[in-house]
C-alpha cells in the first residue's frame, strides 16, 4: 500500500495504459492475421491484415438499429463487454509486471472481470428475444461454466510454486527462473489453459468464428441482432479478449521481453516482443484451425472435461515435484 | 545335490525346445509321452529332495549361487507337481487309437511343468513371479487348444485376468523390494528375509503384502477374482484342466504362503488373516451357490476347485504348524483327486460326446470303467473318509478353533456341508440308477489308462493316515513358514 | 548432473508419463492410443536413463535401452499389427462409460493414487519418490481402461498402461528390480502381448469383430 499514498501509482498506470493502447492496436491485427493465414492455407487471397480495422471503422460510423422491445441491456451490454475487455488488457502482465496496489492483477480479479464480459454478451443475445440469440447465449454460458473452473485451476497450479495468485508475480518468477517453464506443472497447466482459451474465445474446435450457419453458431448467434456501433463494440471487445488471453498464454510460455522496471525503451521492446509472440501464437492457432473440424456441441463438455483434468493434474503435480 | 534342482526345469525346457524344434518330425512316442517324462522327472527329483531332507534333517539344498533353493516345503510342492502331473498325463497319454497331438501341445505342457517347478524352487520372489506369469503364458494356448468360440473366449478371459491379477502381485513385490532397499538390504530372496529380519518399514510392507496376496489370489482362483477359473478349466483339454486345477492353483497358493511368511514378522498376521479369511469364506459361498445350479460337469469340477482353494485360504489365515501342515496335505489330496476327476470327465466327454450333466445318466450302470474312478474321485473331493481331504479339513477346523477363529470355522463347516449337498444333488443322478429299457450290456472299456488314477486315489486314501516320514515332512514344511 | 536439473528431469519424465496416460483415456482412436503408448514407453526409457546417469549405475543404463526398445518400439508395433486387419474398425466405439465420465474418474483416481502412495512416500523426499503417485496413477488408469473398454486392442492397451505404471513405480522406488527379474518380466510381458495379439486375430476371425461384448457365451 506504500505507493498509493501519492494517489497515483505512475509506473503501474504507464504500464496499464500502454498495454491497453498496444492491445487495441494489436488485437484487430491478430484477427486479421489469423483470417489471412487461414485464407492463404485454404488457397484464398483473404481480406488482408487491415480488414478488421476497416470493419470496425465502418461499423462505428453507423447508427445502431435495435429491435422493437429491447431493453437498456442491448445498449449497455456492448459497452460493458468493451469496458471489461479494456480492464483485462490493463491488468494482464503482458508488457510489464508493475501493478496497482489497490487492484492487483490477481487471478480471481481477472477471471471475474472476464466473466462480467461473458455475461454481458449473453444478456445481449437474450435481450432481443429471438430464437438464435437465446440459443447462442445458452451455449455460450454452458461453455463458460465449463471453462472458468479450468482457467482458475490451471493458473492456480502455476501459482503454487510462486506462492501467489497474482499473475504478474507468476510471470516475474518465470523471468527469474526460465527452467520452470518446462516443469511438469507448467506443461500440464499451459496445455489445459490453451484449450480453455480456445473455448473461451470461441475458436475452433469449440466454435467456428467464420460460420454463419445458424445451427452451429455460438458467438455469432448472440450478436445476430446487433448492428452499427453496438456490433463494433461487441466485436472489438471480443477481439481484445482474444488478444489478451493469447498474450497471457504466450507470456507464460515465453516470458522474455516483459519489463519489471518501467522505462520507455523497455516498454517499446516489450511491445515489440509481445507483437512477435502474438504473431507466432496467432499463426499457430490459425494453422491448427485449418486442420481441425468443429466438434459436435455435445462433445464440447468432453473436450473441456479433458482440459479440466489436465489442470487438476497440474495442481496435483505441483505438490508432487519436490523442490530441487 | 544342487543339480537335482536344475533337473526338472532344465529337462522340461530342453525337451520342450526339442519337440518344438522338430516340428512334428520326431518320433511319435516323444510327442505322446513328453508330458509323462516331464512329470516323472519332477516327481523323481521331488522325491530325491524329500529323501535327502528327511535323511539330512533340515538343511536346504541350493544351486546357481542360491537362486534356486529347496527346503522341505519346496520339495513337497515339487513332489506334488510331479505326482499330479504324472496322474494327469499318463492316464490320458495318447495311444495308437488316437491321433498324435500337434507338437505345440506337448511342448506347452512341458513348459507349463517347468515353469511351475521353477516357481516352487526359486529363492527369489521376483523369479517366483516370473515363473507364475510364465504358467499363464504356457497355458494360454492350451486353454484355447480346441479353437472353438468357447475356448477362445475362455483363453482371452484367462490371459487378461490372469496377467492383470499377477501384475498386481508384481506391484506388491516391487514395493517389498523398495522396502528392503531402504532398509539397506536390497533383496527379494525369501530365505534371506526370513533369516535376517531386516528392519522394514511396516506401512510399506503392509501395502506390499496386501497387493501381492490380492494378485496371487487371482491366480489361485479365490473369489471374487475367480471368474476366469470355471471358463478356463472347463475349456482346456482334460489333462491340462487336471494340472491347472490340481497344482497350478496350489503353486499360486504357495506364493501367498511365501509372501505371508516374509511379511508376518514385520506387520503381524492380523491384516493378512482377515484378508485371507474373507477371500476363503467368499470362495466357499460363491462356489456353493454356483454348484447348486451347475449344468456342466467340468464347470462343476472347476467350482469345486474354487471351494477347495477357499479351504486353503482359510487354512493360511489360521496359520500355525497344524493348519499349514493340513493345508499341504489338502494340496496333495485335492491335486490327485481333482486330476483324476478331470481326466474322468475328459473320458466322459470322449465317449458320451457331452459334459452336460442332464444328458449323462446311469453312468455307473452303463460305463462302470469310467464311472468308478470318477465317482471315487468325486467322493474324495466331497471330503469323505478315508480320503485325506477329510482329515485335512478336520485338521484345519481343529487348528482354527485352537487359534480362536471359532466363528470363521463354524461358517466354513456350514458352507462345506452346503457344498457337499449341492455336489451330491447334482451328481447322484448322473451315476446312480438304471433304466429298465436299457438293453445294452455295461461298457467296461476305458479310453485311457486307469492304473495311474487308481494309484492316485489310493495315495489320497492312505495319505490321511499320514505317519512316520510323511508326517515329519509335512510338519517340517509347515515349520519353514511358521519359523519365528 | 546437478541436483536441481535431476529433479527437473525426473519431474518432466513423470509429467510425460502422466500426460500420455490421460490422453490415452481421453482419445478414442486406437492408433492414437498406440502412438501415445509408444511415447509413454520413450518417457519411461528416458526416466530410467536419467536415474541411471544420476546413480552412475551401468546396469540401469542397459535396462533403459531394454525398456526403450521393448515399450517404445516392439510392443507398439505388435499392437499396430493387431489393428492392421481392422477395416475401419479403429475406434473404441462402445466404452462402458463415456469419455467425460472417464476423465472425471481419472481425476478421482489421481487423488486415490496419492492416498495409496502415502506409505511409499515414507521412503524419503528424493525427486523419484516424490513422483511415485504418477506411477500409481498410471497403474490405476490402466485398470480404468481395462474395465471400461470393450475392444480387444483397448484391453491390450489398458494392460500395457498398467504394466508401464508398475514399471514406473519399480524404477522410482527401487531403481528397478534385479536384472534377472527385469529380463524375465520383460519376456513375460512380451509373450503375453503376443499371445493376446494372436487371440485377438482369432477372435476377429471367429466372431467377425474384436468387440469383446460378443464374448458372453460362457456363463452360469
Amino acid at each position: 500500500m506504500s505507493g498509493s499514498e501519492a494517489g497515483v501509482n505512475l509506473p503501474a498506470l504507464t504500464v496499464a495504459l500502454s498495454q491497453v493502447v498496444v492491445l487495441v492496436v494489436l488485437s484487430p491485427l491478430v484477427i486479421g492475421l489469423m483470417r489471412t493465414v487461414r485464407a492463404r492455407l485454404e488457397g484464398r487471397v483473404g481480406g488482408g491484415l487491415g480488414q478488421p480495422f476497416r470493419d470496425v471503422r465502418k461499423l462505428l460510423a453507423k447508427e445502431p438499429i435495435r429491435a422493437k422491445g429491447t431493453s437498456w441491456l442491448s445498449v449497455a451490454g456492448p459497452l460493458v463487454l468493451m469496458a471489461s475487455s479494456l480492464v483485462v488488457c490493463a491488468l494482464m502482465p503482458l508488457l510489464g509486471t508493475v501493478t496497482f496496489d489497490r487492484m492487483p492483477d490477481d487471478l480471481f480479479v481477472v477471471v471475474s472481470v472476464l466473466l462480467l464480459g461473458t455475461v454481458a454478451v449473453a444478456l445481449v443475445g437474450l435481450d432481443a428475444g429471438t430464437a438464435f440469440g437465446g440459443m447462442g447465449s445458452s451455449r455460450h454460458m454452458t461453455i463458460a461454466a465449463l471453462v472458468e473452473p479450468t482457467v482458475l485451476l490451471a493458473v492456480y497450479a502455476l501459482s503454487i510454486p510462486v506462492g501467489s495468485s497474482v499473475l504478474s508475480r507468476i510471470v516475474a518468477a518465470r523471468l527469474e527462473d526460465p527452467t520452470s517453464v518446462f516443469s511438469p506443472v507448467s506443461l500440464l497447466a499451459l496445455l489445459a489453459l490453451a484449450i480453455a482459451v480456445v473455448a473461451e474465445t470461441g475458436r475452433l474446435p469449440v466454435d467456428n468464428p467464420a460460420t454463419h450457419l445458424e445451427l452451429t453458431m455460438v458467438h455469432e448467434a448472440m450478436v445476430l441482432e446487433s448492428s452499427g456501433r453496438d456490433l463494433a463494440w461487441l466485436e472489438l471487445g471480443s477481439w481484445l479478449r482474444l488478444g489478451a488471453l493469447l498474450g497471457l498464454l504466450a507470456t507464460l510460455l515465453a516470458p522474455w521481453g516483459v519489463v519489471t522496471e518501467v522505462s520507455a525503451p523497455g516498454l517499446l521492446l516489450a511491445a515489440l516482443a509481445l507483437s512477435v509472440k502474438l504473431t507466432v501464437a496467432a499463426t499457430l492457432l490459425a494453422t491448427v484451425e485449418v486442420f481441425v473440424a468443429k466438434v459436435r456441441l455435445f462433445r464440447v463438455p468432453e473436450l473441456l472435461a479433458g482440459s479440466f483434468v489436465l489442470a487438476f493434474l497440474a495442481v496435483t503435480a505441483s505438490y508432487l515435484v519436490a523442490p530441487g | 545335490m544342487g543339480a537335482v534342482l536344475l533337473l526338472t526345469p532344465g529337462c522340461c525346457l530342453l525337451v520342450a525346445l526339442t519337440v518344438a524344434g522338430l516340428r512334428g518330425r520326431g518320433p511319435d512316442v516323444l510327442l505322446c509321452y513328453a508330458g509323462v517324462a516331464g512329470s516323472v522327472v519332477a516327481l523323481g527329483s521331488g522325491l530325491t529332495l524329500v529323501v535327502a531332507h528327511l535323511g539330512g534333517h533340515g538343511a536346504a539344498v541350493t544351486t546357481l549361487g542360491g537362486q534356486l533353493r529347496a527346503d522341505s516345503l519346496s520339495a513337497f510342492m515339487l513332489t506334488s507337481i510331479g505326482a499330479v502331473g504324472l496322474t494327469a498325463t499318463l492316464a490320458d497319454a495318447p495311444r495308437r487309437s488316437r491321433p498324435v497331438p500337434s507338437p505345440s501341445y506337448p511342448a506347452l505342457v512341458l513348459l507349463f511343468l517347468g515353469a511351475m517347478s521353477v516357481a516352487v524352487l526359486a529363492d527369489n520372489l521376483g523369479v517366483l513371479w516370473v515363473a507364475v506369469e510364465a504358467t499363464t503364458v504356457a497355458t494360454a494356448f492350451l486353454v484355447g487348444h480346441h479353437g472353438s468360440r468357447h475356448a477362445l473366449e475362455a483363453a482371452w478371459k484367462y490371459v487378461v485376468l490372469g496377467s492383470v491379477g499377477v501384475a498386481i502381485a508384481f506391484l506388491g513385490i516391487v514395493l517389498l523390494y523398495a522396502a528392503t532397499r531402504s532398509a539397506g538390504v536390497a533383496t527379494l530372496s525369501w530365505s534371506t528375509l526370513n533369516g535376517t529380519h531386516p528392519a522394514l518399514d511396516p506401512s510399506l510392507v503392509r501395502l506390499a503384502a496386501a497387493l501381492a496376496i490380492l494378485g496371487f489370489a487371482t491366480k489361485t482362483g479365490l473369489a471374487p477374482m475367480h471368474s476366469w477359473l470355471p471358463d478356463a478349466h472347463s475349456q482346456a483339454p482334460a489333462p491340462v484342466s487336471g494340472l491347472m486345477s490340481g497344482v497350478l492353483l496350489s503353486v499360486a497358493f504357495y506364493a501367498i504362503l511365501r509372501i505371508q511368511a516374509v511379511a508376518a514378522p514385520v506387520i503381524g498376521t492380523t491384516m493378512m488373516r482377515s484378508l485371507l479369511a474373507t477371500a476363503g469364506l467368499l470362495s466357499l459361498a460363491v462356489a456353493t451357490l454356483l454348484m447348486i445350479s451347475q449344468r456342466d460337469l467340468k464347470r462343476l469340477l472347476a467350482y469345486s476347485s474354487v471351494e477347495h482353494v477357499g479351504v486353503l485360504a482359510l487354512a493360511a489365515s489360521v496359520g500355525g504348524s497344524l493348519a499349514i501342515a493340513a493345508a499341504l496335505l489338502h494340496v496333495l489330496g485335492h491335486g490327485l483327486a481333482k486330476a483324476t476327476a478331470f481326466v474322468g470327465s475328459g473320458w466322459v466327454l470322449e465317449t458320451e460326446g457331452t459334459t452336460r450333466i442332464s444328458d449323462l445318466r446311469h453312468l455307473l450302470h452303463r460305463r462302470p470303467g469310467i464311472a468308478i474312478p470318477l465317482l471315487a474321485a468325486v467322493m474324495a473331493l466331497l471330503g469323505l473318509p478315508p480320503f485325506s481331504l477329510f482329515f485335512s479339513e478336520v485338521g484345519i477346523v481343529v487348528a482354527g478353533f485352537q487359534r480362536g477363529m471359532g466363528w470363521v470355522m463354524a461358517a466354513m463347516v456350514a458352507l462345506l456341508m452346503a457344498a457337499f449337498v449341492a455336489l451330491v444333488r447334482r451328481l447322484a443322478p448322473m451315476f446312480l440308477g438304471h433304466r429298465s429299457d436299457d438293453v445294452g450290456s455295461p461298457d467296461r472299456t476305458v479310453p485311457g489308462i486307469v492304473l495311474p488314477l487308481a494309484v492316485a486315489l489310493a495315495v489320497t486314501a492312505v495319505a490321511g493316515f499320514a505317519a512316520g516320514p510323511f508326517a515329519t515332512l509335512l510338519t517340517d514344511a509347515a515349520a519353514v513358514l511358521s519359523a519365528p | 548432473m546437478s541436483e536441481s536439473m535431476y529433479a527437473q528431469l525426473v519431474g518432466l519424465c513423470a509429467a510425460v508419463l502422466l500426460l500420455c496416460a490421460v490422453l490415452i483415456v481421453w482419445r478414442r482412436s486406437l492408433h492414437g492410443q498406440i502412438r501415445l503408448l509408444a511415447a509413454q514407453g520413450w518417457g519411461l526409457g528416458v526416466l530410467v536413463a536419467v536415474l541411471g546417469i544420476h546413480e552412475g549405475d551401468g546396469q540401469l543404463m542397459i535396462v533403459a535401452v531394454l525398456v526403450l526398445a521393448l515399450k517404445g518400439i516392439v510392443l507398439p508395433r505388435v499392437l499396430t499389427r493387431a489393428t492392421v486387419t481392422d477395416n475401419g474398425d479403429l475406434r473404441e466405439e462402445t466404452p462402458l462409460i463415456n469419455t467425460t465420465a472417464s476423465l472425471i474418474l481419472v481425476a478421482l483416481l489421481m487423488m486415490l493414487a496419492y492416498l495409496v502412495s502415502r506409505p511409499v512416500q515414507a521412503l524419503g523426499s528424493t525427486p523419484p519418490v516424490a513422483a511415485v503417485p504418477v506411477g500409481m496413477a498410471v497403474t490405476l488408469f490402466g485398470f480404468l481402461v481395462l474395465s471400461t473398454r470393450r475392444h480387444a486392442v483397448s484391453q491390450l492397451i489398458g494392460f500395457l498402461l498398467l504394466d508401464n505404471g508398475i514399471g514406473t513405480i519399480a524404477f522410482l522406488t527401487a531403481g528397478g528390480v534385479p536384472l534377472v527379474v527385469e529380463l524375465g518380466v520383460s519376456l513375460d510381458v512380451l509373450l503375453v502381448v503376443l499371445i493376446l495379439q494372436v487371440l485377438t486375430s482369432r477372435i476377429r476371425a471367429e466372431f467377425g469383430g474384436a468387440d469383446l461384448d460378443d464374448l458372453t457365451e460362457l456363463r452360469d
